[in-house]
């Protein structure tokens, strides 16, 4: 079964039973908002059919990381890996989140961007 | 082993005659390769470090410029109130070499890259800052002057066509100086030398040899001798080799062919060790040397010199190079970024092209537009942040040279050393008091 969403044109990954939609589940709405732009990480359009494409490793944690590499303030975010440009934007003044920094050096997170590989 | 090299030793009757020292700090660190490394990134990641670094620098500037006024971003700009926008010019330029012109359908009979200079009266200016892209209008703005890369605060309004109309401009500027005891001590004199392009056919050797015997006190006489044993410190700025670019034609060499290629890099180690025995010696890489293609150049690697790297004269320097010497801070390039302001912008001289790049606070403004550099992500290694008092440039035309003077009392010193296999001449500046002079080589005898 062809499915429509993005989840076709990256990895293909075997479910395990039939996937149900989860309809219920809306974008968390970051409550420490790194971003001064748009904050859909996650188009409208994908999530017309009731769930999300990359499930995995995508949790509260990414969604704040996300939003720092999707935030204009600090630069473009591709090419460099996150915890390089959080330094970056710290070197240059810019006082990004501390709570991006601490996400980052804990570890158990993407450490590059979300466009890394995508693009 | 590193050999200490032999002060000047001339049995003049009276005594020995003694080469002047001075005290040598390299500031080259920041052109050096650090802890760098290619991970896919654009050249997106350097323009936005250099826009941040100069804009916060504008910001600091712009109290003192035109207080009164509000700051905006290109996106906020509103139809005709009058504001300050700060951002990365970018000139569309027609004549402006394109790769894709080499794919396009219609190829015309002639050649594609062939003009020196590509500014047209069509060129117009854009600015441009994270946010969006404006088209400059205005006749203070002329495009012929500036080129892609400068960033700078403007003072003026957007009008009904979209377009900002500039009333004011204002620049970064010289930096800070450190100001410098003019004609203070004794007479120490740099030479500056480039374009040497040995193993090239109209580089003359003998021209080459008779300046490095009057360096090292082996012409002339004892008055001679005297001037030349003040000369602390000889500068090579690039192009010191010319390889047989015919043999490289991707084709195995033979034997013979190898020794053939590597013939001009061992003649200059040999008549580079004539000059280091005895001077201070730095040498730059340039656009024909055996070094990387991007700026910032690293050293020419010290196994092409196995006689001269061995005193502790000898330095290998990075392109742009920068320097003190007994306090006077040096800075300098091989050419390459003044060569291509000449070829993207149009000016009087080459000296109008050195001063614009010191207002404007950044070495290579080009970069990487249409002159190769590494695409950084944390800096921008061509931003001067100190002013020198000594600017040179190598491989041009002529031997020029100029005196400019900031709005916070910096002097500079500016040179243009010209190709030494084309002109026979070296220049040779005073310490003491920032003067300069050419020093000229030639074997014609008229008969």
């Amino acid at each position: 079964m062809a499915s429509s969403d993005m989840k076709g044109f990256f990895r293909q990954k075997k479910k395990l039973g039939i996937s149900k939609p989860k309809s219920s589940k809306r974008s968390p709405k970051p409550k420490h908002s790194a971003s001064c732009g748009s904050h859909l990480v996650q188009p409208p359009a994908l999530v017309s059919h009731g769930f999300f494409d990359l499930q995995d490793e995508y949790d509260d944690k990414e969604e704040v990381l996300r939003q720092f590499d999707m935030n204009m303030a600090y630069g473009p975010c591709l090419g460099m890996s996150r915890l390089d440009r959080w330094e970056r934007a710290n070197a240059l003044g810019l006082h990004p989140p501390k709570e991006v920094e601490n996400l980052l050096r804990a570890g158990k997170v993407n450490s590059e961007c979300l466009w890394d590989g995508r693009v | 082993m590193a050999a200490a090299a032999a002060p000047v030793e001339v049995d003049s009757g009276n005594g020995v005659l003694q080469r002047k020292q001075s005290i040598y700090k390299s500031m080259d660190e920041s052109f050096e390769i650090q802890k760098e490394m290619y991970r896919g990134q654009q050249y997106s990641q350097i323009y936005f470090a250099r826009l941040h670094l100069m804009r916060t620098l504008l910001y600091s500037l712009l109290p003192t410029w035109k207080p009164h006024l509000p700051i905006c971003t290109v996106l906020g700009l509103e139809e005709g109130k009058e504001c300050i926008i700060v951002g990365t010019l970018y000139k569309h330029m027609k004549l402006k070499p394109s790769i894709l012109d080499e794919y396009s359908k219609e190829r015309s009979a002639s050649p594609l890259v062939k003009p020196h200079n590509f500014v047209h009266s069509d060129d117009y200016l854009v600015l441009e800052d994270e946010s969006g892209r404006v088209k400059l209008r205005g006749s203070l703005l002329l495009p012929s002057v500036y080129v892609t890369g400068i960033v700078v605060a403007l003072h003026g309004k957007e009008t009904g066509a979209g377009d900002f109309v500039v009333e004011d401009i204002l620049e970064a500027g010289l930096p800070h100086q450190i100001e410098l005891p003019l004609n203070s001590g004794e007479d120490k004199y740099v030479v500056f030398i480039s374009g040497l392009s040995v193993g090239s056919s109209s580089a003359n050797p003998l021209h080459f040899q008779l300046f490095v015997d009057h360096i090292t006190g082996h012409l002339g006489d004892e008055k001679e001798q005297g001037i030349a044993a003040q000369i602390v410190q000889v500068v090579v700025a690039g192009n010191s080799v010319e390889f047989p670019r015919g043999l490289l034609n991707g084709q195995n060499l033979g034997s013979k062919d190898q020794s053939r290629l590597s013939e001009p890099i061992k003649e200059l180690d040999i008549l580079l060790t004539q000059i280091a025995a005895g001077i201070a010696l730095d040498i730059m890489p340039g656009t024909s040397d055996p070094a990387n293609f991007s700026l910032p150049q690293q050293p020419l690697h010290k196994c092409l010199f196995p006689g001269s790297a061995a005193y502790n004269t000898f330095r290998s320097c990075t392109n742009p190079h920068s320097f003190e010497l007994d306090n006077v801070r040096f800075l300098g390039t091989s050419g390459q970024n003044i060569d291509d302001l000449a070829k993207y912008s149009d000016a009087k001289s080459k000296l109008e092209f050195m001063e614009r790049t010191l207002r404007w606070r950044h070495l290579a403004p080009t970069a990487p537009n249409t002159l190769g550099c590494y695409p950084f992500t944390d800096r921008d290694p061509f931003f001067i942040e100190k002013c020198p008092h000594v600017y040179f440039v190598g491989n041009q035309e002529k031997y020029e040279s100029s005196l400019i003077k900031g709005s916070d009392g910096q002097v500079v010193r500016l040179i243009c050393i010209p190709r030494f296999a084309e002109t026979g001449t070296a220049v040779v500046l005073n310490l003491r008091n920032l003067e300069c002079h050419a020093l000229s080589f030639g074997t014609q005898f008229s008969s």
